[in-house]
């Protein structure tokens, strides 16, 4: 087994310390890239066992751990070599929710897909997210919310989005224990996601990128 | 309305909801439809903010949509969120429940660290006050709490989780932990005068009196912060084992009421989070431990099981029969209540999210739908699954209302 695979392996499995010593060594020998890229697998490995029931959320918030601590690793290394990235996903949690468990969950899962993720927090007014899509020109927005009550500030959130004319500009994913079928139809969202794997998944799609 | 007809009716709804618990049919399904505070303010037409920092007004907003909104069950009375002191006084019962809760004006004198208000942090209308938890207790510092939970947390964990109480013995700190008890003697006064009016409306008096939480969720919810217990379930999985024990010997919960308890609240957090195998070592046998002994005690368990709990809806069964009820969140609870029957009320069914997009009729033939499946046999009380938000349309809120004094009837 190469030492990318081992770490698709260790990681999948959730095995902290292995998969951390594992990243230190391939950083002597890999591009950035590949390196990323065994996240990626080992991500894709950890969403799998999610859906089929496998995994459960504490193992998503100890997998989303893993790989932020293996990010720290990688991050001096990120200011110098250039990486892909499948796209942009503008994140935040909507305004008077504070809650940002979910949030960082699926914003290590995004990261470790290979998005580019800008989060700006939690408690965020519709008027900051419309500024942040005119800095950034991200191709996705996520709006975040763990209570029933944030699902009206994402669709004033959505609704801002539309009055700046930006709205067919980006794709909008609503995420939260709460959100459904009913709350993407309320909000006017294109993809609703209550679980951080789903969401990346969907993020994929909208952005008619093929697994 | 004269002083029987609201006896009358509050015998009504009481006979109606104890059947549903006993698995008998009622003369029909009883209702619950929790309004969020967001929802109570915007009707009677204040901010969150005046409602959380202004008792009258919150009674009157309570009243009036306790009135508008007629459902079984009364509303919450319990105006705030969870004072960690309150836990730690439950030996002092002739004080406990003055910090039972912790309401805008307690959040401004303590300065707690883990709640955020309307018009302090968050805008003065945001939907609500909001739960954040903290870190106050370090990973490394699990063999000091199980040495002696009460005293670290009263003597490690307050000062850490009130800037308030920082320096404990300071004039400051005793200055405030008086005022909070006299804010807390003003608050009980508005929560009893509350319950007489709601009275006066028909309303029995069926809150939980108590609540407790399950030692992870304390952990979570107070000491470790949500994703810090999981981590610690991973990487010192004994040590938060011998921190659940030492939680279990003496039970922390907070009383809302100078009377005996009648009945506890327990809501679950970490439940849908959790692997089978983490679920029955560090979950499961606490959660029926203290639903079994406060049954032998005669107190029935309200147990709101948050998020999805389908993969765990068979474990129940393990209970004794009618212990309490069983509010669920994201779990089908058609497949509950089949699970379920004849052993556990089951309650819940309609989401939120529904009300607001839908057309009242949609509302409607959604209950009818669910109340023919459901009703049979009793043992059903219908409920949304988590609190209405306040840009619910109110004549959704009312279709529900309808639907089920049309179909939830058993016998005319």
């Amino acid at each position: 087994m190469s030492l990318l695979d081992e770490i698709v392996s260790a990681f999948a499995d959730l095995d902290e310390e292995r998969t951390i010593n594992l990243v230190k060594e391939a950083l002597e020998k890999y591009p950035l890239n590949e390196i990323f890229d065994a996240c990626r697998r080992a991500t894709d490995i950890v969403g799998e066992r999610y859906e089929r029931g496998e995994y459960f959320l504490s193992e998503l918030v100890y997998a989303g751990h893993i790989f932020n601590r293996i990010l720290e690793l990688l991050l001096p290394r990120l200011e110098r070599e250039r990486v892909s990235i499948l796209g942009t996903i503008l994140l935040g949690t909507v305004e008077g929710d504070v809650h940002d468990i979910g949030k960082n969950i699926f914003k290590a899962f995004a990261e470790a897909a290979g998005f580019k993720v800008i989060d700006i927090g939690v408690d965020v007014p519709p008027q900051k997210f419309v500024e942040a899509v005119k800095e950034h020109k991200p191709d996705i927005v996520g709006l975040s919310g763990l209570l029933t009550l944030a699902i009206d500030s994402m669709k004033r959130t959505i609704d801002a989005l539309k009055a700046e004319g930006l709205r067919d500009k980006v794709k909008v994913i609503i995420g939260g224990g709460r959100v459904d079928e009913y709350a993407k139809n309320y909000t006017g969202a294109d993809a609703w996601a209550d679980s951080a794997t789903k969401g990346v998944k969907l993020c994929k799609e909208l952005l008619g990128i093929k697994e | 309305m004269h002083y029987t007809d609201f006896e009358d009716i509050a015998e009504q709804r009481l006979r109606r909801i104890e059947a549903a618990i006993n698995f008998r049919e009622p003369d029909r399904v009883p209702l619950n439809l929790p309004l969020d505070f967001g929802f109570r303010a915007r009707w009677y037409g204040i901010t969150t903010y005046e409602f959380f920092f202004d008792y009258e007004k919150a009674k009157k907003a309570i009243i009036k949509t306790a009135t508008d909104f007629p459902t079984d069950f009364p509303p919450s009375t319990i105006i705030g969120s969870g004072l960690l002191i309150g836990f730690l006084l439950k030996d002092y019962p002739e004080i406990a429940p003055l910090f039972g809760a912790l309401t805008g004006p307690m959040h401004d004198i303590l300065r707690d660290k883990y709640t955020r208000w309307p018009g302090r942090e968050l805008s003065p209308n945001a939907g609500s006050f909001q739960f954040i938890g903290g870190e106050f207790m370090r990973a490394d510092e699990y063999d000091k709490f199980v040495e002696n939970p009460s005293e670290f947390m009263a003597e490690v964990v307050v000062p850490r989780a009130h800037q308030s109480l920082e320096r404990p013995g300071s004039a400051e700190a005793m200055a405030a932990l008086i005022r909070a008890a006299l804010e807390g003697l003003k608050y009980i006064k508005f929560t009893d005068s509350l319950i007489n009016e709601l009275a006066k409306l028909g309303y029995p008096s069926a809150n939980a009196t108590a609540l407790t939480l399950v030692p992870l969720d304390f952990l979570g919810d107070y000491l470790r912060t949500i994703p810090g217990v999981l981590l610690d379930l991973r990487r010192k999985p004994d040590k938060v084992k011998e921190a659940c024990d030492a939680l279990m010997k003496n039970l922390p919960y907070r009383t809302f009421t100078f009377k005996p308890i009648s009945s506890i609240m327990i809501p679950l957090h970490l439940n849908e989070y959790l692997s089978p195998k983490l679920y029955y070592e560090f979950y499961w046998p606490y959660l029926k431990n203290i639903i079994t002994s406060f049954y032998n005690r005669g107190i029935r368990c309200h147990v709101a099981f948050e998020g999805r709990h389908d993969a765990y809806l068979e474990s129940i069964l393990e209970l004794p029969k009618g212990w309490g009820v069983a509010f669920f969140e994201k779990t089908d609870v058609r497949k509950a209540k089949k699970i379920l029957e004849g052993h556990t009320c089951v309650m819940g069914g309609v989401p939120p999210t529904l009300l607001l997009n839908a057309t009242p009729s949609e509302v409607e033939e959604y209950v009818r739908k669910l109340l023919e499946e459901v009703m049979p046999g009793g043992g059903f009380i219908l409920a949304t699954s988590a609190p209405i938000p306040a840009e619910t349309p109110p004549e959704n809120v009312k279709s529900v209302i309808r639907a089920v004094e049309k179909y939830g009837v058993y016998r005319r």
